[in-house]
């Protein structure tokens, strides 16, 4: 399990690293958490690793009045431990405890998780249940995607091959935003897991871990009976495409969204 | 300084003396073994299941800068074969066709394993692919084809039934049926498998480093199949970073990675990748019982009816198939702890077109447990009783040792009874079946699982060959330190420490003094190695009794030099004194110089220096050890998720040397016992595919998924050395039941049995569906 | 692609190094054949067993995932570099005491995720402990002694 031969560029700046991921074959290198293992697996073969650890400029927390703000290269331990973000938003924080373990969350990067958009994973969900923006730059310039639009499906995402994730934008929610998911062990990714958020009499959830990437669906209003809500699910989560094997998820789903619901109210 | 004032080292607590060079990162595996020059390997393995080789370019891998040699059948036509038992042996290198996902085809030596992996994707092989046996109840039936032509695919058959089965069995009053299933799982230990082999430049002798159990039966196969002399062969086993039955196995990279040293002349490693090992260790478990069981109205079980199924994989393992191992040894324990008075049983092992089965700790003992505790538990849910009153029913009792089980298997004494009630106090039985009632009512799954077990142990055959005894050479220096060799291959179970134990109490040394040789054929004396539970009865056996008489001559000399009766002369602390006059001592290092340089004062009919070697063969040929689990657990049955909360093990194996040595490996067997259960599976897919090749596929517990658990021992002494039985796989033997059982019990209000292991959270929410709430 | 070679200045357990490396070498496979700090071991080189745990910059991190190349500028700790001269470091006695190793495969990182922990933590309860110690697999204990070993550092001796 060794990779493929490559040539290495360390780039400290933006614009380094953008020109360096011209060359064909190229590739981001950031936390390298799940590049490293594609690679060492030999499926991932890229012929230039772009490293962007070193670039300065893509490591900032920001706090801001309504948003956050965050640099593509903020590790996910960060987001468990920084004050700021926990204060913040500590849904973030709580999610991010649950990536991998915590040699995998001290390397790996909020970036690398929006690139790599495995539907199964907390923090491209999160983008999506929050209605984040992510940021990204290419040799045509900036733009930025919302982030229902940039998971375009199973670790596809709207990112060209010559474009690197710069920072995100996360709207601190109005609401309050409850988290569940279903791992077989710490650190799994999830079989199921949904954000779920309360504004009002009404809100959204979000599901991940099964289909082809994170969906939200907003809802009016939210039953206050139980079994009404139970339903309210079930009619919703029939609407995320799962393959055979996977049917059992709806169920999960379902007990997910109600954990959620009741995560977000402070309800035991 | 009165006899019993020495310190007993035997059931003494005593920390490890391996722990400061693993503690520090000093100690050496195999794959920290470089020497100048070292040259890799890689394997081409087959992508198919099965498949005809019809064409193979090893041009430009060859031509590859860094590349010494690449190696096909045709440079090592070598077959790991067994033509006294089977009819199909293993080519280490196929040999124009592939039987199973990850079988050595081509072999690249390079400079090192980066190199070796780019070679290696520039072999160019044309295969025909063939449609895999995969099914084992087809392929039972030769179909849809035979995996081998020339042979049919049962290649194990053997049918047992006690006399008189069919009228007690029919004449009962109550019967059920149940088909259990066990899905392949492997050892994983956290070393991969390795070996690496080199020319000893100065006497020409074959050196293999092997990280294997059994260092003596690897230098045989290697001598035999390599023909080379056995005394040109050196096989030195470093640290192991656990074993658990996989590394018993010779295999086929072994043998080329010999070859291969000896072909080129140059020092050679190979060191297996991560899913290298999920694709070619030995698989286990691989096992489909359909049972059927009679029992009376008050839950005595009176008969039970096993077809006991296995899937061998493509080849036998070798020097033996895990498939014959699971099955027949499952047939004659399967009665297990209970008086059962009839039993029937019919084996079939299977080939198929997948990895080859052999050992994993436990071997049949997890499957016969999960099975004889599932059918108990059946019968009591069944009859409306409680399972621990349902077992009380049933357990042997204590006037009946030796206790000849319905197999003909001669149990030794134990304590099956008060194990048994002593793991449900300490687990507070009764109390948790009060609560459940409650927590039911809330909505809250939470079962209790028992399971009572047997351990044969000390065996004549097992896994570690057929080697029933084990040796110890045990060297007094001239310093009066001693050195102790032994035949055995730990891999974890800190052998250097019991063994010292036990020769510290006979020589009066202290431990600090002893030094436990091991792995290493040239200082090692003869013995079968480290499996199927026997270093510590057998190996300890040996040790006991080569100290023994070591401590006679040692007593002969004190004797002789301090002018005193043999009789009275006692040995303690590194000294030897006459009792009751402490005065009058010598230091065994006086006795010493005394036997290596001083010789003419040697008592008359020693000889010269301080030097036995002893061989234990127990007088059974096998020793039961025993004791009792209970899990609880708890199921979310919205989400299939089942969390094990407490768990308690009342173990007996005979006198403990080491209490902590032993409750380490119990609560190692536990963890491994919920990973059968909850976590771990091998899965192949419909073309034969292992698509569990990592270890984010294959689960293995970590440390949130395993309780605190309770242990408590109780000591019945074997009839052998010392009174020791083994015990490194019965913890692993009985968690899958308990666990299993635990769950059954949590679910009962669904009407469900677990029957399949693992249990996976859709098998869970399809058994909560299946009967409604 | 060629595989060329470049010199890397790492730091590791406080001595400087100058080596010659492929930018695809992994820095666990670096520190083990070219430096000889065998005690960092390799379990699955794809991030999941934890034997491979070091610190960077005191931070545990899996040194199969981490190319040599990136570890230029960066602090590195190994096994080796949590041992003093003589004898055993506290954390290491207390696994020696509680028999928290049997093989001892997994231990250095075990060792470097639980004293990281520890840094940072002295006095973790029981599931702190267990969490951190999710990303670093055991076959042989079942965890059980490790975690008593760890939790026997705290200042209360093991006590809640």
């Amino acid at each position: 399990m060794k990779p493929v031969a490559f040539d290495y560029v360390a780039a400290t700046t933006v614009e380094e690293a953008v020109n360096a991921l011209r060359e064909p074959g190229a590739k981001v290198l950031a936390g390298g958490q799940s590049l490293v293992p594609l690679m060492n697996f030999r499926l991932s073969r890229p012929s230039r690793l772009v490293d962007i650890n070193g670039v300065a400029s893509m490591a900032h927390i920001e706090v801001r009045e309504r948003e956050l703000i965050l640099g593509a290269l903020v590790r996910h331990q960060q987001l468990v431990e920084d004050p700021e973000i926990r204060r913040s938003l500590p849904v973030l924080s709580r999610a991010a405890q649950h990536i991998g373990h915590w040699a995998i969350r001290t390397r790996g990067t909020l970036g690398g998780s929006v690139a790599h958009a495995d539907p199964a994973a907390e923090l491209p969900a999160l983008l999506v249940a929050l209605g984040a923006t992510i940021a990204v730059v290419g040799p045509e310039g900036t733009r930025e995607l919302t982030a229902e639009a940039f998971f375009e499906g199973f670790y596809t995402t709207a990112l060209a091959p010559s474009e690197l994730v710069t920072q995100v934008k996360l709207p601190l929610p109005q609401g309050a935003v409850g988290f569940k998911e279903v791992v077989r062990r710490p650190g799994d990714f999830a079989l199921a897991g949904a954000y779920v958020e309360r504004l009002g009499s009404g809100g959204a959830v979000t599901w991940f871990g099964f289909g082809d990437r994170p969906r939200r669906f907003s809802v009016r209003e939210w039953p206050s009976d139980p079994e009404d809500r139970r339903h309210v699910w079930v009619e919703l989560v029939r609407n995320v495409p799962v393959e055979e094997r996977d049917q059992y998820k709806y169920e999960l789903a379902v007990a997910v969204a109600e954990e959620s619901y009741r995560d977000a109210g402070g309800e035991e | 300084m009165a006899q019993a004032m020495r310190p007993q080292m035997m059931g003494a607590r005593v920390s490890r003396v391996e722990d400061p060079r693993l503690l520090s990162g000093q100690a050496r595996y195999l794959d920290d073994i470089q020497v100048p020059g070292m040259l890799e390997i890689a394997f081409v393995r087959s992508p198919h299941a099965a498949a005809d080789i019809i064409y193979m370019d090893l041009e430009a891998a060859r031509q590859y800068p860094g590349v010494y040699a690449v190696l096909t059948y045709d440079e090592c036509p070598v077959w790991l074969w067994d033509k006294a038992t089977y009819e199909v042996g293993q080519p280490v290198l196929a040999h124009g066709e592939v039987q199973y996902v990850g079988q050595p085809v081509v072999a690249i030596v390079a400079e090192d394993r980066y190199v070796a992996e780019d070679a290696a994707e520039l072999v160019r092989i044309d295969y025909r692919p063939r449609t895999p046996v995969l099914n084992m109840r087809d392929a039972l039936h030769d179909q849809p084809h035979r995996v081998h032509a020339h042979t049919p695919n049962v290649f194990f058959h053997q049918e047992y039934q006690t006399p008189g089965f069919d009228e007690a069995f029919r004449q009962a009053p109550h019967h059920l049926s149940a088909t259990f299933r066990t899905n392949r799982q492997t050892a994983v230990t956290i070393e991969p498998r390795g070996t690496a082999a080199m020319i000893d430049p100065a006497s020409g002798r074959l050196t293999v480093y092997a990280s294997t159990q059994s260092p003596h039966r690897m230098r045989e196969d290697i001598s035999r199949l390599l023909d080379i002399p056995e005394h040109l062969v050196r096989v030195v086993v470093p640290e192991v970073g656990g074993g658990f039955g996989m590394k018993a196995n010779c295999y086929p990279e072994d043998i080329v990675v010999a070859r291969v040293a000896q072909m080129l002349r140059r020092p050679v490693k190979w060191v297996s990748d991560r899913t290298e090992s999920l694709l070619s260790d030995v698989h286990g478990r691989d096992d489909i019982h359909d049972v059927e069981v009679a029992f009376d109205a008050d839950g005595r079980i009176i008969a039970i009816r096993d077809h006991l199924m296995a899937d061998g994989g493509a080849y036998p393992a070798y020097p033996f198939s895990g498939a014959v191992g699971e099955t027949s040894l499952a047939a004659r324990v399967l009665t297990g702890p209970y008086d059962i008075p009839h039993l029937a049983t019919v084996i079939d092992c299977t080939y198929s077109n997948k990895t080859p089965l052999g050992a994993y700790r436990g071997v049949w003992g997890p499957i016969a447990s999960f099975i004889q505790e599932g059918v108990v538990d059946r019968v009591a849910r069944y009859l409306g009783l409680d399972p621990a009153e349902v077992r009380r029913r049933n357990l042997i009792h204590d006037d009946q040792f030796p206790y000849r089980n319905a197999a003909g298997m001669i149990y030794d004494r134990g304590s099956y009874r008060e194990s048994f009630e002593d793991a449900l106090a300490l687990i507070g039985y009764d109390e948790f079946r009060r609560q459940q009632a409650m927590d039911r009512q809330q909505g809250r799954y939470r079962g209790i699982g028992i399971s009572v077990f047997v351990e044969p142990t000390a065996m004549a055959s097992s896994e570690a060959g057929s080697v029933g005894y084990e040796s110890c050479t045990i060297r007094i220096e001239p310093s009066g330190r001693v050195t102790a060799a032994l035949g055995l291959g730990p891999t974890g179970q800190g052998h250097e420490t019991t063994m010292a134990q036990l020769i510290a109490d006979e020589l009066g040394v202290n431990l600090e003094d002893i030094v436990i040789l091991h792995g290493d054929t040239d200082s090692a004396p003869y013995g079968g190695g480290t499996g199927g539970s026997r270093s510590g009865p057998i190996g300890g056996g040996a040790a006991l009794v080569a100290g023994r008489q070591m401590r006679e001559r040692l007593i002969k000399y004190a004797a002789h030099l301090l002018e005193a009766g043999e009789e009275d002369i006692e040995l303690g602390h590194g000294e030897a004194w006459v009792a009751g006059v402490p005065e009058r001592s010598i230091s065994i290092r006086t006795i010493a110089e005394t036997a290596y340089t001083n010789v003419r004062r040697i008592p008359e009919g020693l000889p010269i220096g301080l030097e036995v070697t002893a061989r234990y063969l127990p007088k059974r040929p096998v020793s039961f050890s025993n004791g009792t689990h209970v899990a609880e657990v708890e199921v979310d049955v919205r989400t299939g998720i089942v969390r094990v909360v407490r768990y308690a093990v009342v173990n007996d194996c005979g006198r403990l040397i080491n209490p902590t040595i032993v409750e380490g490996q119990i609560q190692g067997g536990v963890a491994q016992g919920i990973g059968a259960v909850l976590l771990e599976a091998l899965n192949y897919d419909e073309n034969g595919q292992l698509v569990t090749t990592s270890l984010l596929d294959y689960l293995l517990p970590e440390s949130t998924d395993v309780p605190q658990m309770i242990i408590q021992h109780r000591e019945t002494p074997s009839d052998g050395e010392g009174g020791i039985k083994g015990m490194g796989e019965g913890s692993l033997i009985a968690s899958p039941a308990a666990v299993a059982n635990a769950i059954s019990d949590a679910l009962a209000p669904f009407d469900a049995f677990v029957d399949t292991l693992p249990v996976t959270p859709d098998m869970v929410l399809a058994m909560v569906q299946r009967k409604g709430a | 692609m060629a595989d060329e070679r470049s010199v890397v200045e790492l730091t590791v357990n406080g001595r400087p190094y100058r080596v010659e490396v492929s930018p695809r070498w992994s820095l666990a496979d670096v520190l083990r054949h070219r430096l000889g700090l065998t005690g960092t071991h390799v379990g699955c080189e794809q991030g999941v067993c934890g034997a491979c745990t070091v610190w960077l910059d005191g931070e545990p991190v899996r040194s199969c995932l981490l190319f040599a190349v990136q570890a230029a500028g960066h602090e590195i700790t190994t096994v080796e570099g949590i041992t003093p001269a003589e004898g055993l470091s506290p954390l290491q006695e207390a696994f020696h005491r509680h028999h928290a190793l049997q093989c001892g495969y997994c231990t250095p990182g075990m060792l470097l995720t639980a004293e990281a922990l520890l840094r940072r933590n002295p006095a973790p309860d029981e599931a702190t402990v267990r969490e951190a110690l999710t990303g670093n697999l055991c076959r042989c204990t079942g965890y059980q002694f490790i975690v008593d070993a760890v939790l026997s550092m705290r200042p209360s001796g093991g006590e809640d």
